[in-house]
């Protein structure tokens, strides 16, 4: 910041503060600031005083994962690992809170300003503070329930936790990058991991392009002039979103079964149609899959889209319609640029949606049927294969890498598309 | 130059943070994170014992209980859970975790898993308590050398029938083929079975010749697979000829299969069903007439050997009782609680002075489980069997469809089988 | 004359489409609701027009001594409840706070967390798991409504912050010059100019706990606790074919009041998406 202009005070009491501070208050006390400085020595003191078994156990069980086998759980020591990182990460914010304002005082010093009364600590406090008071809360929940077990996962694909290396019988080792190499060198699991990404690819891109293509179709279609029961139609289209993807996902399968589901006995039936084995083929188990997520998924985009089409001034279909211009051609050169302008980063939200989309496939047709000669079933993408490895087969280091290599994916895309988004741009945010 | 400072003493604190990090101090046994200490024969007397008894099955055990507690003064507390996968999740984290049970219960063919993981304990009970059982049921709860439970029930499949299709049940399978063809008309089905699911297609295949592991001396050998050999392909064949004549729905195909069969038989729309004890409760519910009987007679003149698993009571490593537990399930697996308990849930204990009592012997079904029994063998137990599971599901399932021919499905599926042994139990 | 014709055509072909896209829409609906009233048990024996409709699958369903749907119902209405409340408050203060103040970690903070939480954690379940039980928070329903809240948190306050923005700063800017305190600001001015987002809001977080049956089968494990979901996947799970009638009723009980949830904020729904998710 303006550390030039500092250097050039005459007194160094801000440097003293700070390295003063490497004792906590202690900076604080040159500063003569007495109370806030015991408030400080008191804080780093308990800290220690309550969390010293937890780092003592906990660093000593991240390094080594323990050391005899049936006494040492290594899953049990790595989870107490992380939360001796998380605690001390918490430590050393106030740490540095300490040095830093020990630092800020003293450079008040150096300029001769004085000491701020108690009252202006106090608003200044409240001022800066009041944001911070409000998303603590939640921020501390989001440690626990996204930080926490994303650095669980990124240590467990360094570990050689499988099937045969469980405890407490065994203990776990680090392996480095063993789990990565395996799933490339080893042809089983190359096969199937490149056999998965390409269908998780083909089902990202197919499913959801399908089902915002049909959302803003019946959106415009809707929302044309002249078309009566709008408010009926309107609340029928929303009725697959309020029905709990679960449940309709659940009542597809068993429509769709081969020997009794209605699809083959009645409607194909009707039609003269020759029963489709849904289930059994992978083919078809891909189409039924795709259709139920255009079902399950467009009503979200019909909401949206519909939102967006109520916000267009009409002015602007006037001028083009005393232009001339044919429905398809007031579609493509107003609505749809429209639409696209207001609510590209959705959109592209739903993408990454289907990407981990594993209600789906777990609960239709739980990946399969199967293919000979892979790890996963045919219909299975990334996700819900991650799942079986997880919870079936006890492939825990290899799932682990899995889901990083995936997640690469997925926040590299997503890191992409936040960066085009206009409303980034407009903040200057990036 | 004030950031670079900030950062640098907040390294220095926090590595010095890490670095005093010495681990437990294991002289003083501070904490322990697991791991029972105390085995003294002397133990001293718990307040309280945990145990996990199988989904609707606890009322089976409930007297043996209060006798139990009378006996001993022990407070015993029964949670039911379902045995065949969430004991063992919950045990592999809650044992630790100092919240596990002390007696809990297992199917045979996770034992070797569970035994090697280091999850239940060894049982150290007098050999005449391991005499009344038959010798089957205890290779079956064996692993390297040591007893890890004491039978509780055995189960096999058996042939069900419905009474009002079936007069009696049909000696040979070519009987059942015959009559299937004529009976099977789309709403209604002769003979059902979930043949695309290794459980019960081992019945099959091993009668042709095929086998998991071989068998050596008493001690399976995981490196010899014999789920492809020619017997084995034969088997699959005649299975895939059961499909292919229409005989078999695709709709009993796959993970679901089961209770579509199960709901086609209650409803009476199936005449004879390949399926396990397990299925009487619900056929009673239902309200169907039923018969039971061994597997017929295959037509090479073999019988199926069906699968036959052990479930029993176990210990586990976590209990700090381990003496009492066992004395506890010594208890629970006795003749007299295991006759009682066969009555209230029907649980066939392999208790050998038991298979002849009026109670077991004049029950058919357990009788036709007995018979099986003999003729069937014992599930693998050893760790390696879990991967044999998924793999031969899907072979099966590719022949049952046909999108496969047997041998080549087989093949595959043993190649699988075979890589993940060698990389999830190599080195 | 020509333009009429046209127009003639263009509403038949609308309402010829809007015809069958509502057929492709009502036929499962109906289907599902068909099959509960069958007499059967079965999948095979199903029928979407029973022939002698009967209510026994629901009845049995309320009976308590055959199954615990009652309870289960219960205990997602809690949990429900409770996300909803806990979720839409903290919500609110931080999008308020991300929309109006500077702070560190403003700009990227939020945006780390959506990105983070697109990472998949299944294989960190067993962590999550293993942190329940050592806290002693397994088996109960406040760990499940923390981890709903934890993970609506990023989304949400993303949609909100959106909203917020589009409320001009100059009716806070005057506030402050009448001498009114930060949390007035918040409560008597922002606030009510809110709701539509917040209802949406309050319904995301509301239909959550009704629809995961993954993290609520892992970290519940006595019936009494399970919710909706999850004992009515375990009842499909286990039972798929043969008792899938009294699971189709299941489901259109749980159908209904969502169902009709959303249907009543349908008017917040389109206004609150529209605004908070386009200039989010």
């Amino acid at each position: 910041m303006d550390i030039e202009e500092n250097d050039e005070l005459k007194t160094k009491h801000r440097k003293v503060a700070a390295y003063l501070s490497i004792f906590p208050g202690g900076g604080q006390y040159y500063n003569k600031q007495f109370l806030k400085g015991l408030f400080f020595t008191v804080t780093a003191i308990s800290f220690f005083v309550v969390f010293y078994d937890l780092f003592n156990i906990g660093f000593w069980g991240l390094i080594t994962l323990g050391e005899v086998p049936m006494e040492d759980h290594s899953i049990f020591l790595l989870v107490q690992g992380i939360i001796a990182v998380i605690v001390l990460a918490f430590g050393l914010l106030l740490y540095g809170l300490n040095i830093y304002d020990a630092f800020k005082a003293g450079k008040r010093r150096d300029q001769q300003l004085g000491k701020p009364s108690i009252r202006e600590q106090y608003r200044n406090l409240i001022d800066s503070g009041f944001p911070y008071l409000m998303i603590t809360p939640g921020f501390f929940l989001l440690i626990f329930v996204v930080i926490f077990p994303i650095i669980f996962v990124v240590l467990l694909s360094f570990t050689s936790y499988d099937v045969n290396n469980r405890p407490p019988a065994r203990l776990i080792e680090w392996v480095g990058f063993k789990n990565y190499i395996e799933i490339f060198q080893l042809d089983l699991w190359r096969r199937t991991f490149f056999s998965v990404f390409t269908w998780t690819l083909v089902w990202t891109f197919v499913a959801t392009t399908i089902q915002i293509a049909i959302g803003i179709f019946l959106a415009v279609l809707l929302n044309q002039e002249g078309v009566k029961f709008k408010r009926t139609v309107r609340t029928i289209f929303i009725l697959p979103w309020a029905v709990p993807a679960f449940v309709s996902i659940l009542v597809f399968a068993g429509m769709f079964n081969n020997t009794f589901g209605t699809i083959n006995i009645h409607i194909l039936d009707f039609f003269g149609i020759d029963p489709v084995p849904w289930m059994t083929n992978p083919l078809y188990t891909k189409i039924a899959l795709i259709m139920i997520q255009s079902w399950l998924g467009f009503p979200f985009i019909f909401v949206m889209v519909t939102g967006v089409l109520q916000s267009i001034p009409n002015e602007l279909y006037e001028a083009a319609k005393v232009d001339g211009a044919s429905i398809w051609q007031k579609f493509k050169s107003v609505t749809f640029p429209i639409i696209m302008y207001a609510s590209a980063p959705i959109l592209i939200t739903q993408y990454t949606f289907n990407f981990n989309n594993f209600n789906v496939i777990f609960l239709f047709n739980g990946g399969g049927p199967p293919v000979s000669g892979q790890n996963a079933g045919s219909s299975d993408i990334l996700i819900s294969w991650i799942y079986k490895l997880t919870l079936e087969q006890s492939q825990y280091g290899k799932a682990a890498a899995i889901t990083l290599l995936l997640s690469l994916l997925v926040i590299t895309v997503a890191i992409w598309q936040f960066r085009r988004t206009r409303a980034f741009k407009e903040e200057g945010m990036m | 130059m004030a950031k670079r400072l900030f950062l640098f003493l907040v390294l220095v604190f926090a590595a010095s943070v890490v670095l005093v990090a010495c681990g437990p101090d294991r002289d003083s046994g501070g904490d322990s994170d697991g791991g029972a200490d105390g085995d003294s024969p002397e133990q001293e007397k718990p307040e309280e014992l945990l145990v996990w008894a199988d989904e609707d099955k606890a009322e089976g055990i409930e007297g043996a209980i209060a006798a139990f507690e009378e006996e001993y003064g022990i407070e015993v507390v029964v949670e039911e859970l379902e045995m065949a996968t969430r004991q063992r999740e919950q045990l592999n984290l809650d044992g630790p975790a100092g919240t596990g049970p002390d007696v809990l219960t297992l199917p045979h063919d996770q034992i070797g898993g569970v035994a090697s993981q280091g999850l239940i304990a060894p049982l150290e009970v007098e050999q005449d308590v391991i005499d009344i059982y038959t010798e089957s049921s205890i290779d079956a709860v064996t692993f390297e050398g040591e007893v890890y439970g004491l039978p509780k029930a055995t189960e096999t499949p058996v042939l069900f029938y419905n009474k009002e299709h079936l007069d009696e049940a049909p000696d040979t399978f070519d009987e059942l083929f015959e009559f299937s063809q004529d009976f099977t008309d789309g709403d209604n089905y002769g003979y059902l079975a979930l043949w695309d699911n290794y459980y019960f297609a081992h019945g099959i295949l091993a009668s042709y010749g095929g086998f998991v592991f071989e068998d050596q001396d008493g001690t399976l050998d995981p490196s010899t697979i014999g789920l492809n050999n020619d017997g084995a392909v034969e088997a699959a064949e005649y299975i895939q000829m059961w499909y292919e004549e229409g005989l078999f729905p695709d709709g009993i195909i796959g993970e679901a299969g089961g209770s579509t069969k199960t709901g086609l038989f209650e409803e009476g729309r199936v005449a004879a069903s390949m399926d396990g004890p397990w299925a009487v409760q619900g056929l009673n519910n239902a309200g169907v007439d039923f018969g039971v009987s061994p597997m017929p007679e295959l037509p090479n003149g073999e019988y199926a050997q069906t699968f036959v698993g052990v479930k029993s009571w176990n210990v586990s490593n976590y209990s700090e009782y381990k003496d009492w537990s066992t004395e506890l399930v010594t208890w629970l697996a006795n003749e007299e609680n295991s006759l009682e308990r066969f009555q209230l849930v029907n649980e066939i204990p392999p208790i050998a002075s038991l298979i002849d009592d009026p109670a077991i012997a004049e029950d058919p079904v357990a009788e036709a489980v007995a018979i099986q029994s003999q003729r069937g063998i014992p599930m693998p137990n050893i760790p390696q069997m879990d991967e044999v599971w998924g793999p031969m599901a899907d072979a099966l399932q590719l022949i049952a469809i046909g999108d496969q021919e047997p041998e080549e499905a087989l093949d595959e599926a043993v190649e699988v089988i075979r890589t993940n042994i060698e990389t999830n139990f190599g080195e | 004359m020509s333009m009429k014709t046209e127009k003639i055509i263009r509403l038949t072909l609308t309402y010829f489409v809007i015809l069958i896209v509502s057929a492709v829409i009502l036929y499962p609906i109906i289907w599902i609701v068909g099959s509960s009233l069958n007499p059967g048990n079965s999948l095979s024996s199903s029928q979407v027009i029973p022939d002698n409709a009967t209510l026994t699958h629901y009845k049995s369903l309320f009976n308590l001594e055959e199954s615990q749907y009652l309870i289960w119902y219960m205990n997602t209405l809690i949990i429900c409840f409770s996300t909803m409340i806990i979720t839409v408050i903290m919500i609110a203060l931080m999008a308020y706070s991300f929309s109006r103040y500077r702070f560190v970690g403003r700009k990227y903070g939020l945006m780390t967390f959506l990105i983070l939480q697109m990472i998949p954690n299944f294989a960190a379940l067993i962590a999550i798991y293993i942190l329940a039980v050592v806290t002693g928070l397994i088996d109960t329903h406040i760990l499940l409504i923390l981890i709903y809240v934890g993970g609506l948190l990023p989304m949400n306050t993303w949609l909100a912050k959106g909203y917020f923005e589009t409320i001009p700063h100059d009716l806070d800017d005057s506030a402050k010059i009448d001498g009114a305190g930060h949390f007035r600001i918040f409560w008597s001015i922002i606030l009510p100019l809110v709701k539509p987002i917040l209802a949406v809001i309050a319904l995301f977080a509301f239909i959550t706990p009704f629809t995961d049956f993954i993290l609520a089968r892992i970290l519940l494990r006595s019936p009494e606790n399970y919710t909706l979901a999850v004992g009515l996947y375990d009842m499909v799970a286990n039972n798929y074919g043969a008792e899938f009638t009294k699971f189709a009723a299941g489901a259109v009980l749980i159908a209904i009041p969502i169902g009709l949830v959303f249907l009543s904020l349908q008017r917040y729904l389109i206004s609150g998406l529209t605004s908070g998710g386009t200039k989010g």
